[in-house]
């Protein structure tokens, strides 16, 4: 995006938040019914953005529909503010909602949209978490027909799915799902929460903040309400397990910014293809970055 | 006399930023059932949320006539018998009379949302009863004070909620204030206050 772009007229007929009121209309309706069926993959008419779908036209939707001038906005894409997916997003909303704040510090802002994670500090309930879909149903690998996947759904029955699962053990001996872990939402529907890592699923249980998911492409919102269960797919004798960020002498490996151990780890090859590791969530490896420094101040 | 002073007072309910004020206190309020939400709009409250939901993709039904000829046409929305409307806005104090649509397993979010107007929510509601509420949006156990509505309602709900995920949501609304009870909700009648 051009950040010198301007519209062509002073106060041209885009009303706040770009999409026109019929339109945020129907999203907070289909929001509503998404918070009361937790899970459930609500439809509605997705609307065409200025941007192409796969690009968080899904979470952009679900933004512009809640947004009012009191909100402060952080975005954030696998973790990082200033990826090119995040700067975008978030140069979008300044454009089209003036007055409305942006942060790249979590404990600033109402509301989130994230593509890939959730921050790595717990929520707050004045927050609202938005996290962009592209796949929304868990069930398409065992069905290919949405009309057969409505019903298993209402059923709940996820008996195929749990089939698929038991393979992979059968074949590897663990669960090879690494992202959108199918997992259970108040004790019914299953969902896809969206390409967060196994690290992140936890979160979603008990949650003291509400967690919108919107998949613009595929026309769905479904919602994870705070307080909710919400449980990963598994079997009574193969535990769910997140990633596992210890070395071969099973230390746990550091972040080589911040030196957080307890974070979810991204890793990068440097000058001479050797391995290194960094805090995925970029706002919590400053905080943690701008503690040590304080400390070593003081110290 | 006060509209010629403020505008924005009686007619801020039809404009995008009270609107959006106003569905953020209802996602608050469907967030976590039982909560009491003050409504911002200087109007009644079952006339700011519906002017916040409605408009001519949805059908609403009032079958004990609450609605005056002359806002039917600013809410845009449908006409049509409760068994089959989106919304239903009703009288909380009167028995239930009419049997809403709870959706489809299919589509469970064509189960109706009823307004129901009561005579007061939370501290004010001396002469009610207690509601226990459990269920998603709830750490443990929360209570909501409910006055004016007829117990004819709660027994009503809970068979049509009874084979999740079909069900109606409600959301009780008195004079200022209005409060949600998702179809998830589990509800237990307390004590009379």
């Amino acid at each position: 995006m051009n950040i010198h772009y301007e519209f062509p007229l002073e106060e041209v007929g885009y009303s706040f938040g770009f999409l026109d009121e019929y339109a945020k209309k129907e999203v907070r309706r289909t929001i509503l019914k998404a918070i009361c069926i937790p899970g459930y993959q609500t439809p509605y008419a997705s609307r065409e953005m200025p941007m192409g779908r796969g690009f968080g036209t899904g979470g952009l939707q679900l933004t512009l529909a809640l947004i009012g001038p009191d909100d402060t906005l952080k975005v954030i894409d696998q973790g990082s503010d200033d990826s090119v997916n995040a700067v975008n997003l978030r140069q979008f909303v300044q454009l089209t909602c003036p007055g409305v704040g942006v942060t790249e510090k979590l404990e600033e802002a109402t509301l989130i949209q994230s593509r890939h994670r959730i921050p790595e500090v717990a929520l707050t309930e004045a927050q609202v978490l938005v996290l962009q879909v592209p796949y929304p149903d868990p069930l398409v690998v065992v069905e290919s027909s949405e009309a057969r996947r409505k019903i298993m759904h209402a059923e709940a029955d996820y008996s195929r799915l749990l089939v698929k699962l038991y393979e992979d053990i059968v074949h590897f001996d663990e669960i090879t799902i690494s992202h959108r872990y199918p997992t259970r939402i108040n004790r019914h529907y299953v969902i896809d929460p969206s390409p967060i890592p196994r690290w992140d699923v936890p979160k979603l249980d008990q949650s003291p903040a509400l967690i919108l998911l919107g998949a613009g492409r595929e026309k769905k919102i479904y919602a994870v309400p705070p307080y909710s269960v919400a449980e990963p797919l598994v079997f009574d004798d193969v535990p769910f397990r997140v990633e596992d960020f210890r070395d071969e002498h099973g230390q746990r490996r550091a972040c080589a910014r911040c030196g957080a151990i307890n974070s979810f780890l991204d890793e990068y090859s440097d000058d001479n293809n050797a391995k290194i590791y960094q805090c995925s969530d970029s706002a919590y490896c400053d905080g943690q970055l701008a503690q040590h420094q304080q400390r070593e101040v003081k110290g | 006399m006060s509209n010629v002073q403020n505008p924005m007072a009686s007619h801020g309910l039809w404009l995008p930023p009270m609107q959006q004020q106003i569905f953020r206190d209802l996602l608050h309020v469907f967030s976590y059932p039982g909560r009491v939400a003050e409504c911002t709009a200087e109007s009644m409250t079952w006339l700011a949320l519906l002017a916040s939901l409605t408009d001519g993709e949805v059908s609403l039904a009032d079958p004990h006539g609450l609605i005056t000829a002359d806002i039917w046409p600013k809410l845009e929305a449908r006409p049509t018998t409760p068994d089959t409307a989106t919304f239903i806005l009703a009288d909380g104090g009167r028995a239930m009379d009419f049997q809403p649509c709870t959706g489809s397993l299919e589509s469970p979010e064509t189960g109706a949302t009823i307004l129901l107007r009561v005579a007061a929510l939370g501290e004010d509601s001396a002469g009610g009863f207690q509601l226990n509420l459990s269920g998603p949006g709830i750490q443990g156990h929360t209570e909501l004070a409910v006055s004016g509505l007829h117990p004819s309602w709660l027994i009503a709900r809970a068979g049509l909620v009874a084979a999740f995920p079909l069900g109606v949501d409600l959301l009780l609304c008195d004079e200022h204030r209005f409060a949600a009870l998702p179809r998830t909700t589990r509800i237990e009648t307390g004590e009379i206050i």
